[in-house]
């Protein structure tokens, strides 16, 4: 009879398993119903641009837990939003957090759930591919051509290019579509002003220069940090070297390059397989042995403050940044706490000493693409979707969105010039300029370039102007972002991004601190494992995709 | 009883040692103290160790201002304790059917628990099923789920074995039923397993958020303080956020950094010390061996 | 056997089952809530275990999904052909290997140790600040070992060089680097799990102390024959547990103290899910390698088992 227990057991067991497939089933009916169409069977009707039955919709925003910030789904600004868009379009617009960070698993679960946005924003485009092979993406290139005459702010703001960035070109779908990038500078080389005074110092222009620099730094640590003179950092590089020494890897990327050599090798973010990278990565490492650069670089990771603190502590001769960021946040920057920890006269400027092999500055700056817009098959008001982005693309309503209410969030110099102010409570701006709102822009535009310019200017509080517009001057100066060859899905780099990045971390981390003997063994261990695990395959899928697109063959 | 001389350098060498041991812990914990007291400059110079320099309270000004981080620390004191009775509980009535041997269908169940142990589907399904049970995004979805640790529960069933089967025969001759044995000889003579395992469950749901990340994504009122601070000192922005957004924060100070962990960990580390006395519970056991 | 014996028979049966019931019923009773939690909880979602064997589509449900191809052992060969995979497989058995060797006695000897201070309030006072490590996430805790351990910086190299000796790469040369680890690993749990032992000690009759005593056996004759034994049920258990996890995945710990110098050993079967299963999208790859763990697990588990109850000791199950 015990047996008749174990039996009730298992089956129990079993119903409650069979039971479950039901409710799992049933949650994946929707997305399966209708992928890639997306609109029902009834066209929306729509008069003037409003429809005539309110429709609703949900769309994606960062939630950065702010210290003080506002809730990113219930603020001055989604009001601004909601009102405007059910005046203009009847659409009643819900706004759903998605943690910054965690911005990937997060959706991951709500797209698996079917509970997605419906208009969803990432950075990263294979995971929007990943999901489209799933067939968890809506093709947008249809829907574009319907409704293209709607969507005149969308054509205005973005354009051609940005719109069909990623149309594949043999199968035609378009998965997402690309937000435009406002300001495009990206990495600019630091020194600091009163070390160049101090020692007599010119700006250095050239390799040779800065290199001389760096060693009059060194030998004259005493005289600039007294008693700290141990702690003296003449070049400072973080774990990541391809973004803190871009400007000086780039400067050995010969003139001559193709781009369809770019493309070719371009699938690393940090150009490791571009020509004369590794002779960029051998200056680094000679510059390390002689200790000119920051002996424990490798060791800490992100957000880790160290590096940070040691540029407001004053031991850091130079490095390498964003193009702005020693100036940004005030106090809490680098500049702002250089100033506070040192004193006055401390200060970093932007300088340009590395020409390449026919004398150009050439740099890297953004691509004039940013986040990837695209809605999952979860979607049913496609053309709702498409009627708020062109909405949030109006100059007048995302203009609102990047500087508020005069008085509040901004206000206007004599000149006309904008000057944001930040607030407090209700109507603080939880982004920069609201990018998290203005999902199809990233960076200030009034419509006025010169204005705008000028406004830029304004935005860093504590912060001399002439800084700034040396910083962008020197960023900008030749500066190139690599020609964006449509050839559609590259099969091979799908799931690659990952483990390829810490490949090529470690092989810089590693070739910047061997011995200079080593070099040429480490790097070509490391840049073999590269290829290996996958960089090879892309390299030759890439090369093949080019050569069909470009009909050679 | 005289202590012969051995006896007490014996005494001596092992109070050496516990010091030893309690700098070697206590020393990280000062520091972040110390840090969390210090000023900014100072910070940013290193020159903090053990002791707070430029001491300032602007942190725990900043913290204790914040109405978000004390409801949170509230609101995770309340699903900690009625998380740790509820997982007790099922915890008791898990283990103690399964210490009586003649029990029919035990190796069965008892297979089917240890099972879970090692076989799980992780985060999706379980989200999957918390959609359909319609428990996300409420208070229930953070002490429901991970309610019953197997780990736990064998630990607790190893106690219960400890326990002479004599008191249960005794028992059972006089007529008692199982739960009546359980709540008058079992019960009382496992307080320390009880506290042992209390404070597992405690510590486990007070330090966890991960699953707080996932179920618990729209109502920030109901975030356990874990989750908190990771979401506001994530707000460092990384250089990966940095280099896609092309704006880059410096992030939050070092001295508001230090606070927060002060401020989560410490409400927690005084609930030991407040069990300890459940752990003397061996003098009433040897007074029951007969 | 003839009808009247065999109903007399049966009839004893079911005689002996429903008094047992009567016994026993409330035991069932006590164990409906949890077993139903398991099913729930537990065995519903283990369905989507499924998707190892299955090409992982975001909008299908497991049931849906295509197979993977041979036989659906696609992602299981992925994953072994993978050198890093194989390279994380060795390292997780390594640290998880040296983990054990020095994370499982130093509880031990700890709660051994405590119970040996004779003096009640220092007693108390070590117990509590022994477990604090505990509560200090890693990253925090990778932030302290930095600040201690960086070759130039750390405080224990800056005092080593002022000595005038070489200072040690504690971090950043791979076989320091694993032993630094482990050690962090103890620090970081040893008090927490000295606490199960504690309290196990309590439940130690003190009258068995005080005859060995009389017996004048010394504090190492008394360790031998009186505690250790007393601690040996909870030991057993807690070590045919801790087998069970060899291949176990802990995330933080590598995560938070590998650096890009050391990735040779610090690569371990979590970190490599990380990147390839997690980032990678991957989700029929993670969990596949997740199968792979959990079976070896339970080998191990069974293992540790049956020598347990060979020894006399009673097993977990």
């Amino acid at each position: 009879m015990k047996k008749i227990l174990s039996l009730l057991l298992v089956v129990a067991m079993i119903l409650s398993i069979m039971a479950a497939c039901a409710p799992a089933s049933k949650t994946s009916q929707e997305p399966t119903a209708a992928p890639g169409t997306g609109s029902s069977e009834e066209e929306p009707e729509i008069v003037d641009g409003r429809f005539t039955k309110t429709r609703k919709i949900t769309v994606e925003v960062f939630d950065r837990s702010n210290d003080g910030g506002s809730p990113p789904e219930n603020n001055f600004y989604t009001n601004f939003i909601k009102e405007g868009m059910l005046r203009d379009h009847n659409v009643e617009v819900e706004f759903v957090p998605v943690p910054r960070w965690t911005e990937t698993d997060v959706l991951n679960n709500l797209l698996a759930a079917g509970d997605a946005p419906d208009i969803c924003v990432t950075y990263s485009y294979p995971t929007i591919q990943a999901y489209a092979n799933m067939g968890g993406v809506i093709d947008l290139a249809p829907l574009l051509e319907k409704y293209k005459p709607m969507l005149t702010n969308l054509w205005d703001l973005l354009g051609d290019e940005n719109i069909y960035y990623d149309l594949d070109p043999s199968t035609g779908k378009l998965w997402a579509i690309e937000a435009i990038r406002a300001q495009v500078p990206r990495i600019n080389t630091f020194v600091r002003e009163d070390w160049l005074k101090k020692l007599n110092i010119p700006e250095p222009t050239t390799l040779e220069e800065f290199e001389n620099m760096l060693y009059k730094f060194k030998e004259n640590a005493s005289t600039l940090l007294g008693a700290d003179a141990d702690k003296i950092v003449p070049f400072s590089l973080s774990f990541d070297v391809g973004w803190t020494a871009s400007n000086l890897l780039i400067s050995f990327v010969p003139d001559e390059t193709t781009d369809e050599e770019f493309f070719i090798y371009g699938f690393d973010d940090r150009q490791l397989m571009w020509p004369g990278i590794k002779e960029g990565v051998r200056k680094l490492n000679e510059w390390y042995n002689a200790g000119l650069i920051w002996k424990d670089f490798y060791l800490y990771k992100e957000g880790d403050t160290t590096e940070g603190n040691m540029m407001k502590a004053g031991y850091v001769g130079s490095m390498m940044q964003n193009w702005d960021n020693p100036y940004r946040d005030g106090e809490n920057g680098i500049h702002g706490g250089l100033q506070k920890v040192v004193g006055p006269e401390a200060a970093y400027i932007a300088i340009d000493p590395f020409p390449n092999n026919a004398g150009k500055y050439k740099k890297l700056i953004y691509s004039s693409t940013d986040r990837k817009v695209f809605f999952p098959s979860t979607n049913k008001e496609p053309l709702a979707s498409l009627l708020y982005l062109d909405w949030i693309s109006k100059l007048e309503n995302r203009k609102f969105l990047q500087i508020g209410e005069e008085g509040v969030t901004h206000e206007v110099m004599p000149d006309g010039a904008i000057k944001i102010i930040a607030a407090t409570g209700d109507k603080i701006m939880n982004s920069v300029n609201n990018l998290d709102y203005t999902i199809t822009i990233n960076g200030l535009d009034l419509g006025d370039p010169d204005l705008t310019l000028r406004s830029l200017a304004l935005a860093y509080a504590g912060v001399d102007e002439k800084y700034i517009k040396r910083a962008y001057e020197y960023a900008m100066r030749d500066g190139f972002a690599p020609k964006n060859f449509n050839v559609g899905e590259i099969k091979s780099e799908a799931g690659m991004g990952q483990v390829l990045k810490e490949k090529r971390d470690i092989l810089f981390a590693q070739a910047v601190t061997c011995k200079p003997e080593e070099f040429d063994a480490v790097w070509e261990a490391g840049y073999q494992e590269y290829l290996n695990a996958g960089g090879q395959a892309i390299i030759d899928e890439r090369r093949a995709a080019l050569e069909k697109f470009l009909g050679k063959n | 009883m005289v202590k012969t001389r051995k006896t007490r350098i014996g005494d001596l060498v092992v109070a050496f040692l516990c010091l030893l041991l309690i700098l070697v812990c206590l020393l990280p914990m000062l520091n972040v103290l110390a840090r969390s007291l210090s000023s900014t400059e100072a910070l940013i110079r290193n020159e903090v160790l053990l002791w707070p320099k430029g001491l300032n309270f602007d942190a725990y000004k900043m913290v204790l201002d914040d109405s978000k981080y004390t409801w949170s620390l509230l609101w995770t004191a309340i699903i900690t304790v009625i998380g740790t009775c509820l997982s007790m509980v099922m915890t008791t009535i898990c283990a103690y059917p399964l210490t009586y041997d003649n029990l029919k269908g035990k190796r069965f169940i008892n297979a089917m628990i240890l099972f879970t142990m090692y076989f799980n589907a992780g985060t999706i399904p379980l989200y999957l099923l918390l959609k359909d049970l319609q428990l996300l995004n409420k208070p229930a979805v953070l002490v429901i789920p991970y309610c019953l640790s197997v780990y736990n529960m064998i630990i607790m069933r190893s106690f219960f074995y400890n326990i002479p089967d004599s008191l249960r025969e005794s028992a059972e001759i006089d007529g008692a039923g199982p739960i009546r044995i359980l709540v008058s000889i079992y019960l009382p003579l496992s307080t320390p397993v009880i506290a042992t395992l209390s404070l597992f469950y405690a510590v486990g749901r007070w330090n966890g958020f991960s699953d707080a990340l996932m179920f618990m994504n729209n109502k920030r009122e109901y975030w356990p303080i874990q989750l908190l601070l990771y979401n506001i000192l994530n707000n460092i922005t990384s250089i990966e956020v940095a280099t896609q957004e092309g704006y880059s924060k410096p992030g939050i100070a070092d001295s508001l950094k230090a606070a927060t962990v002060m401020f989560a960990t410490v409400p927690i580390l005084l609930v030991y010390p407040w069990l300890q006395k459940y752990f003397i519970a061996g003098v009433t056991l040897g007074s029951i061996k007969e | 056997m003839t009808t009247a014996q065999s109903k007399s028979v049966t009839g004893k049966k079911l005689k002996n089952f429903m008094n047992y019931m009567k016994r026993y019923w409330t035991l069932y009773l006590l164990l409906i809530p949890p077993v139903a939690y398991f099913i729930i909880f537990k065995y519903i979602p283990m369905t989507y275990i499924q998707i190892a064997f299955k090409k992982y589509s975001i909008v299908q449900s497991p049931w849906e999904m295509p197979w993977a191809d041979n036989h659906g052992f696609e992602f299981f060969i992925k994953a072994f052909s993978n050198r890093d995979f194989r390279l994380a497989l060795r390292n997780t058995i390594m640290l998880n290997f040296l983990d054990l060797a020095v994370g499982f006695p130093a509880p031990i000897i700890l709660a051994i140790l405590l119970n040996e201070l004779p003096y009640p309030r220092f007693k108390r006072f070590t117990q509590t600040v022994a477990y604090m490590p505990h509560f200090l996430s890693w990253i925090i805790i990778s932030g302290m070992a930095l600040q201690l351990f960086a070759p130039t910086t750390g405080l224990v190299n800056i005092v080593l060089t002022r000595m005038g000796l070489e200072p040690i790469p504690f971090l950043n040369d791979p076989a320091h680097w694993v032993w630094t680890y482990v050690f962090l690993g103890v620090w970081q749990s040893v008090g927490w799990n000295a606490i199960i032992y504690l309290a196990a000690i309590t439940g130690i009759n003190p009258e068995l102390y005080e005859a060995a005593s009389i017996d004048g056996a010394g504090r190492f004759r008394k360790i031998w024959h009186i505690t250790l034994p007393g601690l040996r049920p909870t030991i057993i258990t807690l070590l045919i547990l801790s087998l069970g996890r060899i291949l176990g995945s802990e995330f933080d710990r590598p995560y938070a103290l590998s650096n890009n110098m050391v990735k040779d050993v610090s690569n371990v079967i979590s970190t490599y899910v990380y990147a390839y299963g997690i980032k990678g999208l991957q989700f029929s790859l993670t969990t596949a390698v997740g199968i792979f763990q959990s079976v070896v697990c339970v080998i191990f588990l069974f293992a540790a088992n049956a020598l347990a109850k060979k020894f006399g000791e009673r097993g977990i199950w």
